[in-house]
């Protein structure tokens, strides 16, 4: 046998690769010929992954096909799926987007997004008018919905409800509206107990820099950082009184708020009685209940105080949406799916019952999962609670500066944050009111300087988003009035400034 | 009459290759042809080295030139996709550097660096020296205790230190509180003043102990005989280390000062993870790598990510080569 002419090393390892390299074809072509899904769904929760297992082996049974489900961390799957339509890369054929994340995928012209319009398979199915309109906000842009909302989140309050008992305080009479629950929080509830200097009871959990906390406030009372033709609004009046109030909340003389954090440290704050009142969307019930069960019991909901009597007393956090990619070889298959898998009225009920999660197809929430006693929640009905305060739930506009956006509206807070720590309420509102306005005019920068926003105005002011949407007008109500100029100072007196149109 | 060819003439040994036999054939690492085949031994001879380097030629093409070349055209450009594509010439540059968010990254980059160098090294050094001066068993124990914060990763070190900096109920508050009496309620990562001393902290806790083990390297091939002639002729320890330890490991501190600026110019993933994917409070996390992520994968616009990518390389570039300088690493040799 000659030598191979370069020595034994190299020809080893050309063999190996070599090896390696028919292996891995031959053992991709089995794959392939195993059987190709005819569907590729991928997810970032695995709460949902789980309770989707049972309706896609149903579907696969029923429509005889096979359905690919992937697990994929929330932020992989959205970098990954960037990356993938920003190079015209395989792409799955349907996925689930976290709330916020669309923005990305519209930030070029509507022929150039990724996923496939729904709107008018919406409008002409008529389910478009049974799901909750105000949802489909936040999977838009200029009037076109490319993903099917999954989930309402309405928000409430969860609360200690034997420290409130101790207290001789009643939420549905003494906690209103907001005003009553800073007045309460600072009269009865925030206190030193052993005299040692140091809070040892705060009214509520609210995270010191706004977080997640802020924003939501913002769209209870009518408010968000862009309205729904994509004008940045979050230095308009609703934006500034909000502002105030939360710095007050956060920092002391007037502090009520102690920041809990996530997990187990919100876990462990609510047990110690740290903070007695969180903010619970319909997805933390069960996990609060997975994490704390020693509380079970203890805890009970109720609706946000309102912003004014009579006003919303909901307010939304975080969603999922399910899109189908431009890339879908099946759009009618990945259709039937997608109607499977979210909207079969009977399979809410149980999805309801593993989660929690009010889903938006109002005629599910007359099921009997919804109307069942939570033992956890004091024997609350938590089905029902959440599906009452579901139609009140405010849209949320979202676009490609979305994030921009969210960043800069905390900055703007956390610059007020200080200033009211350092100088208390003098010129707090004027403060906050040139700060906004920096930044929300930072920005209108970005996005000017985006020269496919441009064209996506034109197409805009064509399509008339109001009209393709068909969220009610009592959705809107509050959102971007004008804005006052000059900013004229308003008094403060630590109480909750009040604003908005509602 | 014989009809046999006349045997051929022995075909030439390579200059430097001494035939001998097959041994001979197969010196040097190669395997040398048989007799005969002389031109195509020298072709082989000639591009074998090309052969066995094209692979790294090929990924590196790749995977770094390809990339970079692209990065170069994209900074000219406001990207959406594969489809869409604007020339926007220096826009982007010009954008980036009137950018008041890319001041505050640059400052804030910048004061993580300073740190970095002024004290996460002494204390690399420090403990370097402590442990070189060690001589038990329990050596090789605190190397890894010191080391081993490394291993984790950055993005494992973000997470425990955002449970550990947790205001009333982190370990560091109650320690902080244990200690001093204040420090409870502090809010490391809420407080924009706080931030940046949080990430420095975070910081020393994970590269110390990687940097200590460079000069621990650097101090174990120190010349004792040197040390010792320094003590016989009355200098102190002080006298010892900046005049004796201190110029021989000169070019592993110029290393470790260089990678480090390099490593803090770059810093990602400790503020990501630590502020939970957020700059923090008034962008106090912000760094310029960051900012370039938030760019170009946040917002999308690749063509202004690629601008701060290449304002980057320059800045970097211009400070290690400073650096260099400056310790004159170079003209000692």
């Amino acid at each position: 046998m000659p030598e191979f002419p370069f020595g034994k090393a190299p020809f080893w390892i050309m063999v190996v690769a070599l090896v390696s390299g028919v292996a891995l074809l031959v053992s991709s072509r089995r794959d392939d010929d195993q059987r190709r899904p005819d569907l590729v769904f991928a997810t970032f929760a695995e709460q949902h992954y789980k309770a989707y297992l049972p309706v896609v082996k149903e579907f696969e049974q029923s429509r005889g096909v096979k359905v690919q489900m992937q697990l994929v961390d929330s932020r992989a799957l959205e970098s990954r799926l960037q990356s993938a339509i920003q190079v015209g890369a395989d792409v799955p054929d349907m996925v689930e987007l976290l709330t916020g994340s669309l923005g990305f995928f519209t930030r070029g012209p509507l022929e150039d997004v990724g996923f496939v319009d729904l709107t008018d398979r919406l409008k002409s199915t008529g389910l478009h008018d049974r799901l909750v309109t105000s949802r489909f906000g936040v999977w838009s842009s200029r009037g076109r919905i490319f993903a099917l909302p999954h989930d309402v989140h309405p928000v409430a309050l969860a609360y200690r409800k034997d420290i409130l008992d101790e207290l001789g305080i009643d939420p549905a009479r003494d906690l209103t509206t907001w005003a009553d629950f800073v007045r309460v929080g600072r009269e009865q509830v925030t206190k030193d107990l052993n005299g040692d200097g140091i809070i040892d009871r705060y009214m509520i959990d609210l995270p010191s820099d706004g977080g997640d906390a802020l924003p939501l406030l913002l769209r209870q009372r009518g408010g968000g950082l862009f309205d729904e033709a994509g004008n940045v609004t979050f230095d308009n009046e609703i934006a500034i009184d909000t502002v105030v109030w939360y710095a007050q909340q956060v920092e002391p003389p007037t502090k009520i708020a102690f920041p809990a954090g996530w997990g187990q440290n919100l876990a462990t704050a609510m047990r110690d009685g740290l903070a007695v009142f969180y903010f619970c969307p319909d997805w933390r019930t069960w996990q609060f209940q997975t994490d704390v069960p020693s509380l079970a019991g203890k805890m009970h909901l109720m609706p946000l105080p309102a912003w004014e009597p009579g006003g919303r007393r909901t307010s939304s956090w975080g969603g999922t949406g399910l899109g189908i990619t431009k890339a879908c070889k099946n759009p009618e298959l990945a259709w039937d799916f997608a109607m499977f898998l979210y909207y079969q009225k009977e399979e809410l009920g149980k999805r309801f019952a593993q989660t929690y999660i009010i889903p938006p197809l109002k005629e599910a929430w007359a099921l009997p999962e919804f109307q069942k006693e939570i033992p956890f929640y004091g024997g609350q009905k938590v089905g029902d609670f959440y599906a009452s305060m579901a139609p009140q739930v405010p849209p949320e506009w979202v676009n490609a500066f979305t994030k921009n956006a969210e960043g800069k509206f905390r900055e703007a807070f956390n610059n007020t944050r200080v200033y009211y720590a350092e100088n208390g309420d003098k010129g707090l509102r004027e403060y906050a009111t040139a700060e906004l306005k920096r930044t929300a005019d930072r920005v209108r920068l970005l996005m000017n300087r985006n020269v496919f926003l441009a064209q996506s105005k034109t197409e805009l002011v064509d399509r008339s988003p109001d009209r393709a949407l068909g969220v009610p007008p009592e959705h809107n109500r509050g959102a971007a009035p004008p804005q006052r100029s000059g900013g004229t100072p308003k008094p403060q007196d630590g109480a909750p400034t009040t604003g908005g149109a509602r | 009459m014989s009809t046999q060819a006349p045997p051929r003439p022995p075909a030439p040994v390579p200059a430097g290759v001494t035939e001998t036999g097959v041994l001979g054939r197969q010196r040097y690492g190669v395997t040398l042809p048989p007799a005969g085949d002389a031109g195509g031994w020298q072709l082989r001879k000639r591009f074998t080295p090309y052969l066995f380097l094209l692979p790294y030629f090929l990924v590196t093409a790749v995977f770094f030139l390809y990339p970079v070349l692209y990065a170069t055209v994209l900074a000219f450009y406001q990207t959406n996709g594969p489809h869409s594509r604007e020339y926007v010439g220096i826009d982007n540059f010009l954008f980036v550097l009137r950018d008041p968010d890319f001041h505050t990254a640059l400052k804030n980059t910048i004061v993580y660096a300073i740190f970095s160098v002024f004290l996460q090294l002494p204390l690399s050094l420090g403990l370097a020296l402590l442990l070189n001066a060690r001589n038990d068993r329990l050596k090789g124990f605190f190397r890894l205790a010191v080391f081993s914060p490394h291993l984790v990763g950055s993005i494992f070190v973000g997470v425990l230190f955002g449970v550990l900096f947790a205001p009333r109920l982190g370990l560091f508050n109650r320690g902080l509180q244990m200690l001093s009496g204040w420090g409870l309620e502090q809010e490391w990562l809420g407080n924009p003043a706080l931030v940046m001393p949080a990430l420095i902290i975070a910081s020393l806790w994970m590269y110390v102990g990687f940097n200590m083990i460079y000069f621990l390297a650097a101090l174990q091939n120190v010349d004792v005989s040197l040390v010792e002639a320094a003590r016989i002729d009355g200098a102190g320890p002080l006298q010892v280390f900046w005049n004796v330890t201190l110029p021989q490991i000169k070019p592993v501190a110029t290393f470790v000062v260089v990678t480090s600026t390099i490593g803090s110019f770059n810093l990602f993933e400790l503020p990501y993870a630590l502020l939970r994917g957020s700059a923090g409070p008034n962008n106090a996390g912000l760094t310029v790598v960051f900012y370039l992520y938030n760019n170009a994968f946040e917002a999308g616009d690749l063509g202004t990510g690629a601008a701060v990518g290449w304002l980057l390389t320059a800045i970097v570039l211009v400070i290690s080569l400073a650096q260099i300088r400056l310790s004159g690493t170079g003209r000692d040799q």
